[in-house]
């Protein structure tokens, strides 16, 4: 299981500190979504045992911004992500096949519906569940999320969507081990079984990706290697 | 009053507790138990709440790291640990927290998942980020302290020149 986290300077945490937690926990990795963040990543991965992504997450007031970023971004991390937020931000990144994860689609005046949720799951474009909010706020706040995220929970999984869950942790005392956010999962109404997807899914894009970017890959079902006919 | 007759005494379970802050927190027992029953309340409700029936029985905290004990009623430890998630601040300071274990003795608990004090803090000054910093370090993990407050950090992350 995988954590996508706000490592240093976004966060109060460096990507070491995260790891070096993660690995504690019992997380097989983390996902380092940070635009400023390049730590030495094989230095990283060797001192913690556990895997590391380097990933970007696109925070763009617009969509004409990110547009633009998730183009000259794209080619240099394994995994990109876009901050939704906005209905405009939501549909931009369900809309095209170059983006992995939209993240905190309800956040802020954000909403999704099923058309966006039928296009994710077409473009195979990640929805996150974000239970930072969960965790973390309390009052109103924290019931507004948790009625977003029930709302999310019913489009997803009525599109059979694609989805990743996250505690989006900016540093590493918000961290929370995978049976801890299990837990919190079941309290508040989903399966235990899909948050383990969604947390396993971060490992599963990774892989995917890594696999799309090395040498040998040419085109989905093509690939350069030995003739084994 | 005469206590329960055995077959009739609450069976609990114990959770084993680590906890985790910036160096400068200060956070006792009280405090804690404080905030996992406002976390339990605000997750589970006062049903809930009243069913897992949170306490913490042992809790040591010392520069910003500690551990602890949590009772839990058995059959609610799934409850319990999604409150305990949430507790994420005790007494204004940030804690990170993570259960260990759970055992069906407080001694299971202890000799299993406790005791494991962490290693002696020592105070150093490092160049981080291109500048000298005051810090805390223990077991390879480095509080680096700012303007803006700590950064968690590793040794990995400290330029070479700092000695």
């Amino acid at each position: 299981m995988y954590e996508a986290v706000h490592a240093h300077p976004d966060g109060d945490a460096t990507a070491a500190r995260f790891a070096a937690t993660a690995a504690r926990m019992g997380y097989d990795g983390v996902v380092v979504r940070a635009r400023d963040a390049a730590p030495d990543y094989s230095a990283v991965r060797e001192a913690s045992d556990i895997d590391v992504v380097d990933a970007v997450e696109v925070v763009a007031s617009a969509p004409e911004r990110a547009s633009g970023a998730v183009g000259g971004l794209r080619p240099d991390h394994t995994l990109l992500c876009v901050r939704g937020g906005t209905d405009r931000l939501n549909r931009f990144a369900v809309e095209g096949e170059r983006v992995d994860v939209l993240t905190r689609p309800m956040a802020g005046d954000g909403d999704v519906n099923h058309v966006l949720a039928n296009r994710a799951a077409e473009n195979g474009v990640r929805i996150e569940f974000d239970f930072g909010p969960v965790l973390r706020a309390t009052g109103g706040e924290r019931v507004r999320a948790l009625r977003d995220l029930r709302k999310l929970r019913e489009l997803v999984a009525d599109a059979d969507a694609p989805f990743v869950v996250s505690a989006n942790p900016a540093s590493h005392l918000e961290l929370r081990a995978p049976r801890e956010l299990v837990a919190v999962g079941e309290a508040i109404g989903f399966d235990a079984e899909t948050v383990r997807v969604g947390l396993c899914e971060w490992g599963e894009l990774a892989d995917r990706n890594r696999h799309r970017r090395s040498d040998s890959f040419v085109e989905p079902g093509v690939e350069r290697g030995r003739y084994d006919g | 009053m005469k206590h329960l007759p055995k077959h009739l005494q609450p069976r609990w379970r114990y959770l084993a507790v680590g906890l985790e802050a910036w160096p400068d927190a200060d956070v006792d027992r009280s405090d804690f138990q404080r905030a996992v029953w406002y976390a339990a309340g605000n997750l589970l409700g006062d049903p809930g709440s009243a069913d897992a029936d949170l306490r913490v029985l042992h809790f040591t905290f010392e520069d910003g790291a500690g551990e602890a004990v949590v009772r839990v009623r058995r059959g609610e430890v799934g409850p319990a640990r999604a409150a305990l998630a949430c507790v994420d601040e005790v007494a204004g300071h940030q804690v990170g927290l993570y259960v260990r274990g759970v055992s069906g003795t407080i001694r299971g608990c202890e000799e299993r998942y406790l005791g494991r004090r962490a290693g002696v803090r020592a105070e150093r000054r490092v160049v981080f980020e291109n500048d000298r910093r005051r810090c805390y370090v223990r077991d390879g993990n480095v509080d680096v302290d700012g303007p803006d407050g700590f950064t968690g950090a590793t040794e990995l992350d400290l330029d070479s020149e700092s000695t």
